[in-house]
C-alpha cells in the first residue's frame, strides 16, 4: 500500500512530461524588421528578415525589398542592400525634434511606422567595474552610470561588446612535424601570429532599465558580471557599453519581448501571445509585423582593466581549453600529452614516438608540438593556436 | 403503522334516555370535572359520549355553571372551552374527539379514497352525519373546532425532518392535495400553509418517499410535522437528488443540487470524494485541465464564482494546488450551485454561487463517519452535548502524503514535501422553538515544496455565528456574522546565501454581516428581503529578507481596504396555479477606503508611466472612490403540462474584487485586488431559458440555453508581471466577455440503472480592444477564453448488482481547450525568439476520460458496531495519456514543446468508508 501511495503521489507531483512535436503546418510567416536610427552621424543599418519555422535554423534575409526613412522636412534617405542589412546610402543622424518614419516595400506590400521623434539625449557618465561577490560568486561587475537632471530619458537599453585579450598558454615559436624516415623532429618557424589574440563578443541578450520608480533619473545599472574564474577577463579586457535613450513605447515593446521568452514552472504557465510594435503592413492591417522601429539618442563608452586591477593577489582564471596543466603524477610519461619520444616496438617498452609522430603529421593537426625532443609534449591546438577560436587582428581601439 | 394511535379503540360507550338536541336543557354543575359533567348530561338527555376515557383524565378543568334552557351546543361549548377536547353531534350521539394532535402517519395511497372528501370539504361547518365516516383512525385535527369559523382560513405550520437523522430537510415541497394551495420548506426545514376549515389531505413531495400524505382536519391555526423516512430510498441509488417536482417547479433557473449522501458511489480519484469534481461533471461547470483549481461556471472566469461554506465565503477551495477540494466531503450536507437566477441574497460574483452547507449537528444521538484512502484520511463526528438541545460536529482530515514522500530513496524526492489538513466544527443550540444559534469553525491548511529552496504555504480560516429566528410560523430572521481570511506564504532559503533568502506573501481578510428576513404573505406572495456589509482587508503582498544585512529591498505594498454594502428585497408571487413569478433586485455599494495612495492616469490613455499625471495620498477611512449598482433578478416558471415547465431568467450582477493570475489556471499564489480608481468592476449579465420535464417519474429532463455579456473583464498584457507590483494597473486589461449554451441533463434516479448524462454546448469569448496596440489582443476582435471547451460531455451510470455490490462507470469527454501557439522563430537583437499565434487560436487535444468503480456495502444487519463501506476505484481506467497543458521553451535558441498530463496511467484506489 506505501508503495502503491508513493507511487501515486508521485505521478502527481511530477506529472508526466513528455516533448511535444510541434505542428509545423500552422506557421505563419511575418516581416522581422529592426530598425534603430540614432543620433551618431553614420551610415544607419535597417535589418530586414522573415520568421521561419521551428525546426529550422537562421533567419532568412529579405532581398530587393525598399526601405527608406524619411524626415518631416521631406529628406528622404534611401537604404542599400548590404551584406544581410540594409545601409543608408549616406550617412546621416537623427536630430532632435525632427519625426522620422520607416518605410519598407517587399513583395508588393507596403510596412509603414509611426511617426517617431529622436529620445532626450543624455550621454553616459562613466562606466565602472569592481570586485564584487553575488549570490557567493565572486567576480567583475560592470555597471553603467548615467544621469539625467532634466529627468527625461527614464528609459534605456544597453548593449555591449566585449573584447579580450587571448595569450596561449602553450605557444611555441615553430610547427613541428616528423620525417617519416629519420623521425626526427621539423622545426618550422610559425608565419603567423597565433600567441595572442583579441576575441570581440556582441551582447545577445535585452538589457533593459528604467528609472521611473526612482525620484531622480540617475542609472546605476549592472551591464555584466563576470565571475572570477572566467578565462575573458584573465589577462586584459575591454568593453564597450551603448546606451540607447528610449521612449515608453520601445521600452514597453523589448521588455515585453523579454519577458515573454522566460519559461515558468511545469504546473502554471505565462499567457504568451503576439504583440506588436509600431510597424503595420499598410496593405493588409491584419498581418503580424514583428518589430519597432526606434529612433534612439546614443552614447558609448569603453573601459579596459587588466585582471589584476580588479582581482590584486588572486588566482588568475585558467585558460578556455584544457591544455594538461596541473599533472600531478609521479612518473611524467603518465600526464597527458607527454610521450617518450622513442621508437623501441617490444612489449612493455614506454616508448610513444609512433603516437607523436601520427600527432604532428596529422592533416590538419589538432595537437601541437609544445616543447621536446624528449620528453615530447604535446597538447591540444588551441593551448598552442589561439587562432584557433579567436583573431589575431589587434582591434584599433586596443592599447 | 406502529406510530398510529387508534383513536377509537378504546371506546366508550354510555347508553342514557334519549332526548332531541334541540330541547331546552337545564342543568347545573358545581366543581365538577369533565368526566362528571358527562356522565350527569347523560343522565339527564338521552345523549350517549363516546370518548377515550384518556382523554377526559388529562383534562384537570372543573366546571361550575347553571344552564337553563340552554342548547346541549351550549353546555357542550362550555364545558369543552379551554380543553383539547371538540365534539360532534349525530341526533343522541355525541363523538368527542382530541385535537391539536401531531401524529407520524404514512398512508399510503391516498389519493384515490380520498378525493370525494377533500372536495366536499373546504366549506363544512361542524361535521355532519355523512362525514362521520371521514373520521377515522387517519385523520389528524388541527385546531379546535368551533362553530362560526367556518368560512376562515388557518395557518397550518411546521417542520419536515428525516426520522433518521433527525435533520430538517430544505426545499421540500408540501400542497394540500387537490388544491391550488402549496410551498416549500425554507432552510430550516420549515412550512407555512394557508388552509380553509374543513378536511384535507397534506402531501409532502420528496421523489425518494412518495406518499407522505396526513388526512387533517382543520379549524384552527395550528402545527403538524413532518418525519419522513428516507428508507424507502435504496442506499446507494441516486448521486444527485434534483427533486423532480421541485426543479420543475421551482422558478429557479440553472441550479444544480448535488446530494453528498450518495456521492461515494462515484469514481473518484484517489478515493477523495471531492464535491468540486462532482460538479464539473454536471452540465455547465468546467474547469481548465485536470487537477487545475477553480470552475469555469457557464464561462466564467475562476474567480467569478462565490463560494459560501455555511454562508462564509471560502477564498481557496482546493488542496494540493487544485487536486482535491478542501472541504471534508464528509462535513457537508448539501451543495447547490447557481449558474443563473443567483438569488438575491448572495452577490459580488458574477457567475455563480457555490453554497455548500454542513451537516445539522443532531442532539439525539452520538454518530460519526470515517474514511481511509491512499492518501488521506477522514474522521467526522457527531457529539450531542444537551439531549435535544444542542450537539457539536468536527470533521478533520488529514493527508499522509509527507511521511511517504520523506520514506522514499529518491532524493529528489525526499526534498519535495506536500501535506495538508483541514478542519471543521461546528456547534448548535436550540435556544427554543423560535431561536436557535449556530458557531462554525473551519480552518485549512497546505504547504508544499516542489523544489529544495521554496516552501509554499496557504491557509483559510473561516468562522461565524448565524442566529436564526422566527417571529412567527410567517416570518423568520437570520443574523450572519463571520470573517474569512486566507494567506498564502512563500519561504525561499538560499543555501548558498542566506542573505538572499526570503518571506513573501499575501492576506485577504472579510468581515460580513447580514440580516435577512423572510415573510410569508399568504399563499401566493412570499417576500424575501435583508441587508448584509462586507469589510475586506487585504495585503497585496510583502517580501522581507530574512537577514538583516540581506541586499535585497524589503517590499510592503499598501494594505487595500474596502466596504462593500447591500440591500435586497425579493417577491415570490404565485400569480396562478401555472405561473409563478419571482422578482427581486440588489443594490450594492462599494467604497474603496484610504489610507491609501493612487496611481491617476490621463484618462483615455493607456495607463503607463507617461501618462501618469500624480500620485493622490488618502486618509484613513476617506472613501477613494465608490461604486454602486442595482442588480435586478427576476424569474417566472410556467407550466406547461402537469410534468413539463418552462422558466425564464434574468439577472445581473456585479463584482468589486478580482483574481489576478498570468496564469491559465488559478494557483494558490494569486492574489485578489479590489476595484479602485483605475479598476472598474466587473459586471455581468445573464438571460436564461429553460425546459424541465418529468417522464413518469423516473426520467428527469432539462434543457437550459442561457446567453452572457459581461463587462470590464480582467486580462493581462502580454508578458505582465502582477507579482509585488504597486502599479497593477498598468498590466490589466479590461475587456468584454460574451458566452452562450445550451445544457441538456438526463437522469434517471431510481431502479438497478440509475445515474445521469449531461451534454453542453457553449462558447466564451472575449474582446479586448483599444486604440492603442500594446492594449489590444487580437486586433481587438473576440477571441475564445483559456476554458471555452464547446463539447462537454460526461455520463455518470451505476448499476446495482444487488443490495450490497454495485459499481459506476464515468465517461467523460470534452473539446481541447484553447492555446496560444508558437507559429515560428525570428532573430531580433542577436537572438532568438518565438512568434506565437494570435491569442488562443489553437486547441490542446481533446480529452477523455473513463472511470470505473466497485462499491461493497458492509452486511445488513441491524446489530453491528459500525456501518461499513468498501470502495474499489480506477481513475482514467483507459490510461490516456490526456494533455494537461502544452508548454515552450526558448532552450539553447532552439523551441522545444512539451506536454504535461497529469494522470497518464490508470490509478486504482481502495478506500474503506464507515459510519456509526
Amino acid at each position: 500500500m506505501k508503495r502503491l501511495s508513493s507511487l501515486l503521489l508521485l505521478i502527481i507531483l511530477f506529472g508526466c512530461t513528455e516533448p511535444y512535436l510541434l505542428q509545423t503546418s500552422d506557421f505563419e510567416e511575418a516581416l522581422v524588421i529592426e530598425a534603430t536610427i540614432t543620433n551618431e552621424l553614420k551610415k544607419q543599418q535597417i535589418k530586414v528578415s522573415k520568421t521561419y519555422r521551428l525546426e529550422e535554423n537562421g533567419p532568412a534575409f529579405v532581398e530587393n525589398a525598399d526601405v527608406t526613412v524619411e524626415d518631416d522636412l521631406g529628406n528622404v534617405y534611401q537604404f542599400i542592400e548590404g551584406d544581410e542589412i540594409y545601409e543608408s546610402e549616406n550617412a546621416f543622424e537623427a536630430i532632435p525634434g525632427r519625426t522620422y518614419k520607416l518605410t519598407i516595400v517587399t513583395n508588393g506590400k507596403v510596412y509603414t511606422s509611426t511617426q517617431e521623434t529622436l529620445t532626450a539625449i543624455n550621454p553616459i557618465e562613466d562606466v565602472e567595474v569592481r570586485d564584487l561577490t553575488i549570490s557567493g560568486v565572486r567576480g567583475a561587475e560592470i555597471k553603467v552610470k548615467s544621469f539625467d537632471p532634466t529627468n527625461s530619458s527614464k528609459y534605456y537599453r544597453y548593449e555591449f561588446e566585449e573584447t579580450y585579450k587571448i595569450i596561449a598558454p602553450k605557444w611555441c615559436p615553430y610547427t613541428v612535424t616528423v620525417d617519416y624516415s629519420t623521425k626526427e623532429l621539423i622545426y618550422t618557424p610559425r608565419t603567423y601570429e597565433a600567441r595572442t589574440c583579441y576575441s570581440t563578443v556582441k551582447s545577445n541578450e535585452l538589457l533593459l532599465h528604467s528609472t521611473t520608480n526612482l525620484s531622480e533619473d540617475r542609472v546605476d545599472f549592472k551591464v555584466r558580471f563576470i565571475p572570477v574564474d572566467n578565462p575573458i577577463i584573465m589577462h586584459r579586457y575591454s568593453i564597450l557599453v551603448k546606451q540607447y535613450i528610449q521612449n515608453l513605447e520601445s521600452y514597453t515593446y523589448y521588455n515585453t519581448l523579454k519577458t515573454i521568452s522566460g519559461s515558468d514552472g511545469i504546473l502554471s504557465q505565462n499567457q504568451p501571445g503576439f504583440f506588436s510594435g509600431n510597424i503595420t503592413c499598410t496593405t493588409n492591417p491584419n498581418e503580424k509585423v514583428v518589430g519597432f522601429f526606434d529612433v534612439s539618442s546614443v552614447s558609448s563608452q569603453r573601459i579596459f582593466f587588466n585582471f589584476e586591477d580588479v582581482f590584486p593577489s588572486t588566482l588568475q582564471p585558467g585558460y578556455f581549453y584544457d591544455c594538461y596543466d596541473n599533472c600531478l603524477e609521479l612518473d611524467p610519461f603518465a600526464c597527458p600529452g607527454v610521450y617518450n619520444y622513442c621508437f623501441d616496438i617490444t612489449p612493455g617498452t614506454s616508448c610513444r614516438g609512433n603516437i607523436v609522430e601520427s600527432f604532428l603529421n596529422a592533416t590538419p593537426q589538432t595537437y601541437l608540438f609544445y616543447s621536446g625532443p624528449n620528453p615530447v609534449y604535446i597538447v591540444p591546438q588551441p593551448c598552442g593556436d589561439c587562432t584557433i577560436f579567436s583573431s589575431n587582428v589587434v582591434p584599433p581601439f586596443w592599447y | 403503522m406502529k406510530n398510529a394511535l387508534f383513536i377509537f379503540l378504546f371506546l366508550f360507550q354510555i347508553v342514557v334516555f334519549s332526548q332531541t338536541k334541540k330541547d331546552s336543557i337545564t342543568i347545573s354543575f358545581e366543581n365538577e370535572t369533565i368526566s362528571q359533567s358527562l356522565k350527569k348530561l347523560e343522565e339527564k338527555q338521552a345523549v350517549s359520549f363516546y370518548f377515550d376515557e384518556k382523554w377526559l383524565e388529562a383534562e384537570k378543568k372543573t366546571i361550575t355553571e347553571d344552564f337553563k334552557n340552554a342548547t346541549l351546543e351550549n353546555i357542550l361549548s362550555a364545558l369543552f372551552m379551554n380543553t383539547s377536547l371538540n365534539y360532534f353531534i349525530d341526533n343522541n350521539k355525541i363523538i368527542l374527539t382530541q385535537n391539536r394532535i401531531v401524529y407520524d402517519y404514512f398512508v399510503d395511497n391516498y389519493f384515490k379514497t380520498t378525493t370525494k372528501n377533500s372536495n366536499s370539504g373546504e366549506n363544512s361547518t361542524i361535521q355532519n352525519k355523512n362525514d362521520i365516516s371521514n373520521f377515522d383512525k387517519d385523520i389528524i385535527y388541527i385546531g379546535k373546532q368551533k362553530k362560526g369559523n367556518s368560512s376562515s382560513k388557518h395557518t397550518i405550520s411546521g417542520f419536515i425532518k428525516n426520522i433518521e437523522t433527525d435533520e430538517s430537510i430544505k426545499n421540500v415541497k408540501i400542497k394540500v392535495y387537490n388544491k391550488n394551495i402549496e410551498t416549500t420548506t425554507d432552510d430550516r426545514g420549515f412550512y407555512s400553509l394557508e388552509i380553509p376549515t374543513g378536511t384535507h389531505i397534506i402531501v409532502v413531495e420528496t421523489i425518494n418517499a412518495k406518499g407522505n400524505n396526513k388526512k387533517i382536519y382543520i379549524s384552527e391555526n395550528g402545527t403538524l410535522d413532518f418525519n419522513i423516512s428516507q428508507k424507502t430510498i435504496g442506499i446507494k441509488e441516486i448521486i444527485i437528488t434534483n427533486k423532480i417536482q421541485q426543479k420543475i417547479k421551482t422558478s429557479v433557473v440553472g441550479a444544480t443540487t448535488i446530494d453528498l449522501e450518495n456521492m461515494k458511489n462515484v469514481p473518484v480519484l484517489l478515493g477523495e470524494q471531492d464535491v468540486f469534481k462532482i460538479a464539473t461533471i454536471m452540465p455547465g461547470i468546467k474547469t481548465t485541465g485536470e487537477g487545475s483549481s477553480g470552475l469555469n461556471v457557464r464561462g466564467g472566469n475562476a474567480d467569478q464564482n462565490l463560494i459560501l461554506v455555511d454562508d462564509i465565503s471560502l477564498y481557496n477551495p482546493f488542496h494540493f494546488l487544485g487536486f482535491f477540494s478542501s472541504v471534508n466531503p464528509y462535513s457537508l450536507k448539501s451543495v447547490t450551485i447557481y449558474k443563473g437566477s443567483i438569488p438575491v441574497e448572495y452577490g459580488g460574483r458574477l457567475s455563480s454561487v457555490i453554497d455548500l452547507k454542513t451537516k445539522k449537528p443532531v442532539s439525539t444521538k452520538l454518530s460519526g463517519e470515517g474514511g481511509i484512502g491512499p492518501v488521506t484520511s477522514n474522521l467526522f463526528v457527531n457529539v450531542p452535548v444537551v439531549k435535544n438541545k444542542s450537539a457539536i460536529i468536527a470533521g478533520f482530515r488529514a493527508t499522509y502524503s509527507d511521511w511517504i514522500l520523506k520514506s522514499l530513496k529518491d532524493e529528489q524526492l525526499k526534498k519535495s514535501s506536500a501535506s495538508f489538513y483541514d478542519f471543521f466544527t461546528k456547534y448548535n443550540h436550540e435556544i427554543n422553538k423560535n431561536n436557535s444559534i449556530q458557531a462554525s469553525l473551519y480552518y485549512s491548511d497546505d504547504k508544499f515544496k516542489i523544489t529544495s529552496d521554496s516552501l509554499f504555504n496557504y491557509n483559510n480560516r473561516l468562522l461565524g455565528i448565524n442566529w436564526e429566528h422566527k417571529f412567527s410560523s410567517k416570518m423568520s430572521s437570520q443574523l450572519l456574522i463571520n470573517n474569512s481570511d486566507y494567506k498564502y506564504g512563500v519561504d525561499y532559503s538560499n543555501k548558498i546565501d542566506n542573505k538572499l533568502s526570503f518571506k513573501s506573501g499575501f492576506n485577504i481578510n472579510e468581515t460580513n454581516a447580514q440580516l435577512k428576513f423572510e415573510n410569508k404573505l399568504n399563499n401566493k406572495f412570499t417576500v424575501n428581503y435583508g441587508l448584509s456589509t462586507k469589510l475586506y482587508k487585504i495585503n497585496p503582498g510583502y517580501l522581507n529578507p530574512k537577514e538583516a544585512s540581506s541586499l535585497i529591498v524589503p517590499i510592503d505594498l499598501i494594505n487595500e481596504r474596502a466596504l462593500e454594502s447591500s440591500v435586497y428585497l425579493k417577491t415570490e408571487a404565485k400569480l396562478t396555479e401555472k405561473l409563478l413569478i419571482n422578482i427581486g433586485g440588489r443594490y450594492t455599494t462599494f467604497s474603496y477606503l484610504g489610507a491609501n495612495t493612487q496611481r491617476i492616469y490621463e484618462s483615455g490613455l493607456p495607463k503607463n508611466d507617461a501618462t501618469l499625471i500624480e500620485t493622490k495620498e488618502y486618509k484613513n477611512n476617506e472613501v477613494i472612490q465608490q461604486y454602486s449598482g442595482f442588480e435586478p433578478r427576476v424569474s417566472a416558471r410556467y407550466m406547461l403540462t402537469n410534468s413539463l415547465s418552462t422558466k425564464i431568467g434574468y439577472d445581473k450582477t456585479y463584482q468589486y474584487i478580482h483574481l489576478l493570475s498570468t496564469n491559465t489556471t488559478q494557483t494558490p499564489t494569486d492574489i485578489w485586488k479590489l476595484s479602485d480608481i483605475n479598476v472598474k468592476p466587473q459586471i455581468g449579465e445573464q438571460f436564461s431559458i429553460g425546459f424541465y420535464k418529468n417522464l413518469n417519474e423516473i426520467y428527469e429532463i432539462s434543457l437550459e440555453g442561457y446567453t452572457k455579456k459581461s463587462k470590464n473583464i480582467l486580462d493581462y498584457k502580454t508578458g505582465a508581471n502582477i507579482v509585488l507590483s504597486n502599479k497593477i494597473e498598468t498590466e490589466l486589461l479590461q475587456g468584454q466577455g460574451k458566452s452562450y449554451g445550451v445544457e441538456l441533463l438526463i437522469k434517471k434516479n431510481t431502479g438497478k440503472l440509475n445515474g445521469w448524462i449531461a451534454y453542453t454546448y457553449s462558447r466564451s469569448f472575449l474582446k479586448l480592444d483599444s486604440q492603442y496596440s500594446d492594449e489590444r489582443v487580437n486586433n481587438g476582435a473576440y477571441f475564445a477564453s483559456n476554458f471555452d471547451k464547446p463539447h462537454d460531455f460526461n455520463s455518470v451510470l451505476n448499476y446495482k448488482l444487488t443490495k450490497r455490490y454495485s459499481f459506476s462507470v464515468n465517461f467523460v469527454y470534452q473539446t481541447g481547450r484553447p492555446i496560444t501557439y508558437p507559429i515560428g522563430k525570428y532573430t531580433y537583437a542577436n537572438s532568438e525568439y518565438t512568434l506565437y499565434s494570435d491569442r488562443n487560436k489553437f486547441r490542446i487535444p481533446d480529452y477523455y476520460r473513463v472511470d470505473f468503480s466497485f462499491n461493497i456495502e458492509g452486511s445488513h444487519k441491524i446489530k453491528k458496531l459500525a456501518h461499513s463501506f468498501w470502495n474499489i476505484s480506477v481513475y482514467n481506467l483507459l490510461g490516456r495519456n490526456n494533455p494537461y497543458s502544452i508548454y515552450f521553451i526558448s532552450d539553447n535558441g532552439q523551441v522545444k514543446g512539451f506536454k504535461t498530463s497529469i494522470f497518464a496511467i490508470p490509478i486504482p484506489t481502495i478506500t474503506y468508508n464507515f459510519k456509526f
